[in-house]
């Protein structure tokens, strides 16, 4: 079956002399959807992405079985991917003083560690300091969009105007009504699966057909049903019946390869920014993409102050140059952008660039994970194993606490994913005691019996929580690194609390015998849903961005990644992040034919 | 009814019989490896992990177990290529933990000990499985994880002993059940 187009070839030498109507640095789910959005409105666009082009289906090879590959999915030797033992009792920079020839963040020590080796970022060439964090970061075209956990989320006005809700923080200088046109455009050009509820703290979104549930799956939401509660398939950001207009991308097969952490498809059914985004948007002829270039600093024009281009280093022969362009496009990730900011050091903005407000690198927040439950449905021991793989995920439980509720111990929310069935591997065998012929049966009987789920939460934004430029410590490529100044707080600590307390009730409720249960917080940094470094907002005094990601101090440049968000909801960003790139870059472009950049 | 119930049944069994033959299952009573040198384990030493992953993951009558799998050699070809001298080590003191274990108990190798001895050390050694504190114990939980590891990642353990249904292409609708 062939499934997979060949791309578009990478111009060889790109021509800097010339300048762009735009340079965006990043090629995730934020860099991507600006260029597609620019190249459509005929903007001629250089892209800078850090890392390399990989031959991504060859690094995925998502159908592989584990005995075809010689360390069943394992990296080589030498690998070591960072145990949250480690992340636990130890600062960064976790590579230091480490014997191995690579280090990981803790993505690196999933099943099928050697399937992402050349997508995650080594350690030890790119350290960080101060608080614990577990900085999960894929440099290479696409960025972490090659194997995101692919839920799709839309945030709703108990997001956008928490603040009025409840209180804390600031309320986003958007509402649903603004953004709901844009989250309809990244449904239909890159294709979402998933079942309409008509919740009001979860907008639904224009789904293709769903990905089915198991039985366990469906025993739950019946459950849950009683009490008003919702139990819904996994919404994800996955062509199920395909795209006319992609041919880069394959409708999805439910092959067994989703199952495998970490994810990526290499048909690409699920949304990728290259095959999503990048490769249409370069066969407009308007858009150059220029990988292995590592950014370090906005150019700054000295009588104007206006961003003029991109300082970079080629990270293979290590020299420097300069991208031109009218408009500069930050979309390196949330905190990625924000060092990028900081590094912008000149005359005119001396606190690094677009940062009049001392916000840049503050109000950094993501969301807190770690408790769960796993629950044994009897009904299932012993029963012929079904086919429950092949699926981008399991189930989503919205959002369900300060709704209409007022909790006494925290304020904003927290979701369920979770992950019943059979699979490749059966998870429960290490907990499965002793050896011999009744523990290969044991095994064998309980195989796909379980159910297990496990919530996201909202961090609360705070100014104390950021990140600054460490005084001393350089990268690989001699450029200053972030230093984190981060913690969890009680409200985090108060929900992880209910978190584990309500996951129990749910399953019991429905009859499932709890088995399992996940008390503990894990470190920081752990659900790669970092945002919130460069906030939007109506005052320049306490933010950096406008509602349109532009920044307040310097009118032609824009950063349209998660640093943009000025809370964290609980509802998992990639979608909004691309529907925001998406309605600022529409402004952009119109901005720019009016001359107004 | 009865006629579509058995002719769902036949269906069933056909597909078996399809995927079953196809893998290269050994007989149930695969041979010892007796004298076969590991990458980087001795012959003694390959011989005591291939009959330890055995008695973990046995042969039955529903499936080959670790013998059959090949997962001693697994795990010797892992050891052999590491780049830690420290997991080396703790294999091979594991494995003569075992025979010190095995002589404390029965005065015999753990390979010329009965096969009723043998369970005997194994038990022992798993008695501590949720709070190890003797060396046998605590090399138990190695010794498990990687043969489990090795055994529910061949083509025996996914295919024979798991029956595990996915990684195929799905052409029509999605296996389960909708949300309704």
């Amino acid at each position: 079956m062939t499934l997979v187009r060949v791309p578009p070839p990478l111009q060889q030498d790109v021509d800097l002399s010339q300048t762009y109507d735009a340079v965006i640095v990043g090629s995730g789910a934020a860099g991507g959807m600006a260029a597609h959005v620019l190249t459509t409105r005929g903007l001629r666009v250089l892209m800078l992405e850090a890392g390399k082009k990989l031959p991504i289906e060859q690094e995925l090879r998502s159908m592989q079985w584990p005995y075809d590959h010689p360390r069943r999915g394992d990296a080589p030797p030498g690998s070591h991917a960072v145990s949250f033992n480690e992340y636990t009792i130890r600062q960064p920079p976790y590579a230091k003083g480490s014997a191995f020839k690579h280090v990981y963040s803790y993505v690196g020590g999933w099943s099928g560690s050697d399937y992402v080796k050349n997508i995650l970022v080594d350690e030890k060439d790119h350290p960080y300091t101060g608080t614990r964090y577990a900085w999960v970061r894929a440099r290479c075209l696409g960025g972490k969009t090659n194997i995101w956990g692919r839920l799709a989320l839309r945030l709703s006005d108990y997001d956008f105007k928490a603040k009025s809700h409840d209180g804390y923080g600031e309320d986003w200088p958007i509402s649903y009504t603004d953004l709901a046109p844009y989250y309809d455009k990244v449904d239909l050009y890159l294709g979402i699966s998933g079942v309409k509820e008509n919740l009001p703290h979860l907008p639904d979104s224009l789904f293709q057909r769903p990905t089915k549930l198991n039985f366990a799956e469906v025993k739950l939401r019946q459950s849950l049903a009683k009490t008003g509660q919702v139990l819904t398939p996994y919404r994800a950001g996955v062509t199920t019946d395909g795209l006319k207009h992609n041919k880069y991308r394959s409708k999805c097969y439910g092959r067994g390869a989703c199952h495998r952490r970490p994810g990526g498809c290499d048909i690409h059914a699920v949304f990728d920014s290259p095959t999503g985004l990048i490769y249409p948007a370069m066969d407009t002829g308007y858009l150059t993409v220029r990988p292995n270039s590592i950014a370090y600093e906005v150019l700054v024009d000295k009588n104007t102050g206006r961003a003029r281009g991109v300082s970079f280093l080629d990270s293979e022969t290590r020299k420097s140059y300069a991208a031109k362009a009218k408009v500069v496009i930050l979309a390196a990730s949330t905190l990625e952008s924000a060092r990028l900011l900081l590094l912008s050091r000149s005359p005119q903005h001396p606190n690094g660039l677009g940062n009049s407000s001392g916000h840049v690198g503050h109000n950094f927040c993501e969301h807190v994970m770690g408790p769960g439950v796993t629950g044994l449905v009897k009904e299932l021991v012993g029963k012929p194993h079904t086919l429950d793989d092949g699926r981008p995920g399991g189930f989503y439980i919205p959002r369900f606490r300060n709704l209409k509720d007022r909790q006494p111990g925290f304020i904003r929310g927290y979701g369920f994913e979770g992950n019943s069935g059979h699979s490749m591997f059966p998870a429960h065998v290490m907990s499965t005691p002793g050896f011999g012929a009744q523990f290969k049966k044991t095994v064998r009987d309980y195989a796909g019996a379980f159910i297990s789920m496990g919530a996201f939460g909202e961090v609360l934004p705070r100014y104390e929580s950021h990140v600054d430029l460490d005084p001393e410590l350089k990268d690989g490529w001699g450029i200053p690194v972030l230093r984190f100044h981060y913690q969890f707080s009680d409200n985090e600590r108060k929900m992880a609390e209910d978190m584990a307390a309500t996951g129990r009730e749910m399953l019991e409720a429905a009859g499932i015998e709890v088995v399992g249960q996940d008390r503990e917080i894990l470190t920081e940094g752990w659900s790669i849903h970092e945002l919130g470094t460069a906030r939007m907002g109506n005052d320049p005094k306490t933010s950096v961005l406008s509602q349109f990601q532009q920044s307040h101090d310097v009118r032609n440049l824009f950063v349209v990644d998660g640093s943009s968000h000025v809370s964290a909801s609980c509802q998992n960003p990639t979608w909004t992040i691309m529907a925001l790139a998406w309605r600022s870059c529409e402004y952009l472009a119109d901005e720019f034919r009016k001359g107004n950049l | 009814m009865t006629d579509s119930l058995s002719r769902r049944d036949m269906i069933a069994a056909t597909a078996a019989a399809l995927a079953v033959p196809l893998l290269p299952v050994k007989a149930p009573t695969a041979p010892a490896a007796v004298g076969l040198s590991g990458k980087f384990l001795t012959p003694a030493e390959y011989a005591l992990l291939d009959e330890l992953t055995e008695l973990i993951i046995p042969s039955d009558a529903h499936s080959p177990g670790a013998r059959a799998a090949g997962v001693a050699g697994y795990i010797d070809s892992r050891l052999a290529e590491s780049l830690e001298p420290e997991r080396q080590a703790l294999w091979r003191s594991g494995l003569e933990a075992v025979d010190g274990l095995s002589r404390e108990l029965s005065g015999q190798p753990f390979l010329t000990a009965t096969p009723d001895q043998r369970v005997t050390v194994l038990t022992s050694m798993a008695a501590g499985e949720r709070d190890p504190k003797t060396p046998p114990e605590r090399f138990f939980g190695e010794l498990k994880r990687w043969t489990v590891r090795g055994y529910y990642t061949s083509k025996i353990g996914i295919h024979v002993d798991q029956e595990y249904k996915g990684n195929v292409y799905q052409q029509g609708e999605f296996a389960g059940f909708d949300a309704q």
